[in-house]
């Protein structure tokens, strides 16, 4: 059984990233709604509980274990056990959002998270192992996860500060889940084609197809790239993006993850859903959906080195 | 006891303190440009005037075990060039040095 549990657990963890993760800008609000949908049920403790169970295929296994777990844990109960299941659920946080930031990268760090988890289940089974001889230790550790509220309910004890706080903070997080201290919005970007053309071109094949995603001007967005990667280059007849230089998807990639940064997503409440107007020479970023309006670096190629021969140049202005 | 109102002291220290600190917007533009082949180019535009750039880009040299020039231009004032992707050599070594704030520094480029 202890087995199962493992094998089971990652795939919970991941559903739920990619649920994330695969966030549509056009389809984000609607999943917005859905999710509403789904955590106003969790309101109550136990709803909570019977929603995850709900999504678990064998629900009945999960029943058994968190009702064990409940008991066993109001007996011995103390602060640092607590405290360090807490640390254990911000770090995971903490990861999450990690995740959260970055685009296209997501299997990665999907790899890179599990090592982690599995690396702190390993520490806490050393620390927990007189008190929770018989229970499975991810299955308690999914439950701080998930309802880490529900721990304190039933006894008498003092609540801790960080308690409350996170339970505010799930409260939050349930009503309106939309907001942006809440979950990130995420928006997944199709990679860049970039494919060498010869030994010193490169082209970006897809370069409008993005412009219209991100809702910008292809004109802002060459702008930036070609200021930011310091070369030349134009668009060519079959709407794509001719570099001079060699570039690699990753590289392209970094470019345009930090055009959306700036360019793209609101800096209040990082929505996509955004509009760039030009206003006395100014740059402006309304943003949609928060209201906020804010100015944006003008871009700028700032100082450009002499890079090819300085004869052939001479002789070209000459 | 001491009578506050007559302590010496200057409400403006700290702005003129400041004033000396950043350059234009503050901001130290730290760029690559490729050359011929899988060479390269770091440029480092913005680092304060009062600084000696000379000994910045010997220091740099020996540290990063490169080559490097200080060029003059109109607009931009004194760049550092330095060869090769030197741009997190010298965003570590602007910071240990103290010449720049972390977060004054700006990396562009790939």
């Amino acid at each position: 059984m202890a087995e199962d549990e493992t094998i089971f657990d990652p795939t919970l963890k991941k559903k739920k990233k990619k649920k994330k993760a695969t966030f549509d800008i056009d389809a984000a609000l609607a999943e917005g709604n859905d999710s509403l949908d789904g955590n106003t049920l969790s309101g109550e403790n136990d709803a909570l509980v019977a929603n995850d169970e709900n999504d678990d295929a064998n629900a009945d296994i999960d029943l058994d274990f968190t009702k064990q777990k409940k008991k066993k844990k109001k007996k011995p109960f103390s602060t640092d056990d607590l405290e360090a299941a807490l640390n254990d659920v911000k770090d995971e946080t903490s990861g999450l959002e990690g995740t959260n930031q970055d685009e296209e990268i997501i299997d990665d760090n999907f790899d890179l998270d599990f090592n982690k988890l599995k690396k702190k289940k390993k520490s806490k089974k050393k620390d927990l192992d007189e008190i929770m001889a018989e229970v499975d230790d991810k299955a308690e550790d999914k439950e701080n996860v998930d309802d880490n509220a529900i721990t304190w309910s039933g006894s008498d004890r003092d609540y801790t500060y960080e308690e409350l706080l996170n339970r505010a903070f799930e409260i939050m997080r349930d009503k309106n889940p939309d907001m942006a201290a809440g979950k990130k919005q995420k928006f997944v970007m199709r990679p860049p084609q970039v494919v060498k053309i010869g030994a010193k071109k490169t082209s970006f094949a897809n370069f409008t197809e993005i412009c219209k995603m991100l809702h910008r001007q292809p004109k802002h967005l060459l702008d930036f790239l070609l200021a930011e990667l310091g070369t030349s280059g134009s668009v060519d007849g079959n709407s794509q993006l001719i570099i001079k230089g060699r570039f690699q998807q990753k590289q392209i990639e970094n470019v345009l993850r930090r055009y959306i940064k700036e360019y793209v997503t609101c800096h209040t409440c990082r929505s996509p859903d955004t509009i760039l107007q030009k206003d006395t020479r100014l740059f402006f970023l309304q943003c949609e959906t928060c209201g906020s309006r804010c100015s944006v670096a003008s871009i700028k190629s700032g100082f450009q080195a002499v890079t090819s021969k300085r004869a052939a140049m001479r002789a070209k202005t000459a | 006891m001491s009578i506050q109102n007559l302590n010496t002291f200057d409400p403006f220290a700290d702005a003129s303190k400041g004033a000396d600190d950043d350059v234009q917007d503050g901001l130290v533009h730290i760029r690559i440009q490729q050359r011929n082949g899988r060479k390269t180019l770091t440029t480092v535009q913005g680092l304060s005037s009062e600084y000696d750039l000379k000994k910045i880009v010997r220091a740099c040299k020996k540290e990063f075990a490169c080559n490097g020039t200080v060029i003059e231009h109109p607009e931009y004032g004194e760049v550092l060039q330095l060869q090769g992707d030197q741009r997190e050599n010298i965003c570590q070594w602007l910071t240990k040095a103290g010449l720049a704030k972390p977060d004054q520094l700006k990396v562009h480029g790939f």
